[in-house]
């Protein structure tokens, strides 16, 4: 997907058009971010739920390690899965009922709130966002609007309809 | 103090400032006619963050130079690992009720084509839009779709822009529809909770994490089986999603394109 370089505009540099290559990313200092990463998801947690860092603290050094290692095999495995799908997979695995120490896994994990550990991405995410990215949505207008909207209900619904009959008929 | 700021650390303390008011805030529910209405964290956390954007409010450019706002880009990726992490330990537990479910997660993969079906004839017939319908109604226009319309037809052109308009839109309201629609689809009562979870999977990581957190909102005794099966509804659209678009989505857009507008031909496709 290397083709595009001469009709396409300098927005392209501005928008992540290519997912990075991980195959080029620096584990070492994202491992450093993913510390003020994880310092972040504790307080949030913290706010959120009530849970104290001291007591969420050993199930984030899991989900620490699990992001690391997702880092690792996205880097120095020969073929190509982004770091996040690894990072899924390892999770998965580890804690399948039956896999060593799954049951401790878990209730490690468990002193941590799912949706509180977003809550640093969006933050970044609302503070990222470009100049380029702003203008393409001030430029497009309420039409794109209208039909973006309607683009999301429709992903959704239609896979929910899928979805929905295919679970009836396997009843 | 500038070094500090070159670093990021200002961009750091802003986000950590722009959690805890968010987490203090909490969820917060709107009983409406047809449902509930659920506004989550990370919707305020975007919003503020939006405020306070450098390109929005000039007086944190100081605080969030241009380095420190590539850094921004860069904590997105990063920051969002350890919620895919938690996320996959949902999973596990949970394999018997997946496998399950097994046919259904795959096949609800080809549900996301229900957005030509409704978006392609809104922008076609309504709204009257030209080729940039192509880009825009094809898919969810997230960042793999939009690497297909960047390599098919470049950027600069109609479909470009449609791809990118959808784009640049979904990446400023995606994460609050995704967390109003699901709970006010469930409270129709038609569908199944399952076939809600699942189907929470086709957008991005904020999509995801703002569905789920909706649904779980609406149905908290079922918050197990709801993230297991996102989670792996979005471990699927990682493998799928690229496919789908490429050889079913943007084929289909186009032949349905040129069957409703046979004269208007494409100027630079390759």
């Amino acid at each position: 997907m290397k083709s595009t370089q001469s009709n396409t505009s300098a927005l392209e540099n501005a928008l992540p058009i290519e997912s990075e290559d991980e195959r080029k990313t620096d584990v070492v200092r994202y491992s450093g971010l993913l510390l003020i990463a994880a310092a972040l998801g504790l307080v949030a947690n913290w706010v959120g739920t009530g849970t104290t860092p001291a007591v969420a603290l050993p199930g984030m050094v899991i989900l620490y390690a699990l992001s690391v290692a997702g880092l690792v095999l996205a880097r120095y495995v020969p073929f190509y899965l982004p770091s996040i799908a690894w990072t899924s997979l390892l999770a998965i695995v580890v804690t399948i009922p039956g896999f060593p120490g799954s049951a401790w896994t878990l209730s490690q994990v468990g002193t941590l709130n799912f949706l509180v550990l977003a809550t640093p991405a969006l933050a970044y995410a609302g503070l990222a966002l470009t100049r380029g990215e702003f203008e393409i949505a001030r430029r497009s207008g309420w039409k794109i609007v209208i039909v973006a909207i309607c683009v999301m209900f429709g992903t959704y619904i239609g896979s929910v309809i899928i979805a929905d009959l295919v679970l009836r008929l396997g009843q | 103090m500038s070094k500090f700021i070159e670093r990021g650390w200002a961009l750091h303390l802003t986000v950590l400032c722009i959690v805890i008011l968010a987490e203090a805030i909490g969820i917060r529910r709107i009983q409406i006619g047809i449902g509930t209405v659920i506004f989550l964290p990370i919707l305020y956390a975007f919003a503020v963050g939006v405020m306070l954007n450098p390109h929005i409010l000039k007086k944190t450019a100081a605080l969030i130079p241009p380095r420190a706002g590539k850094l921004a880009g860069t904590m997105i990726t990063i920051a969002i690992m350890p919620f895919i992490a938690k996320f996959g330990t949902t999973v596990g537990p949970q394999i018997g009720p997946i496998i399950e479910a097994g046919p259904a997660l795959v096949l609800q993969e080809i549900g996301n084509l229900g957005t030509i079906a409704i978006a392609f004839p809104v922008a076609v017939f309504l709204l009257r839009m030209g080729r940039e319908a192509i880009g825009a109604t094809y898919s969810i226009d997230r960042e793999p779709n939009l690497a297909i319309i960047a390599d098919r037809y470049g950027l600069n052109s109609p479909e470009g822009a449609g791809a990118m308009g959808v784009y640049a839109t979904g990446t400023l309201i995606g994460t609050f529809v995704f967390a109003i629609m699901p709970p006010l689809i469930h409270g129709l009562g038609i569908f199944d909770i399952r076939a809600l979870a699942m189907s929470c999977g086709v957008g991005s990581g904020s999509m995801l994490a703002a569905c789920t957190g909706g649904l779980v909102a609406v149905a908290p005794g079922q918050q197990e089986l709801i993230l297991a099966l996102a989670a792996a509804s979005n471990i699927l659209t990682y493998a799928t999603g690229l496919y789908v678009g490429l050889f079913v989505a943007l084929p289909l857009t186009e032949w349905l394109y040129g069957k409703c507008r046979p004269h208007d031909v494409p100027q630079n496709a390759r």
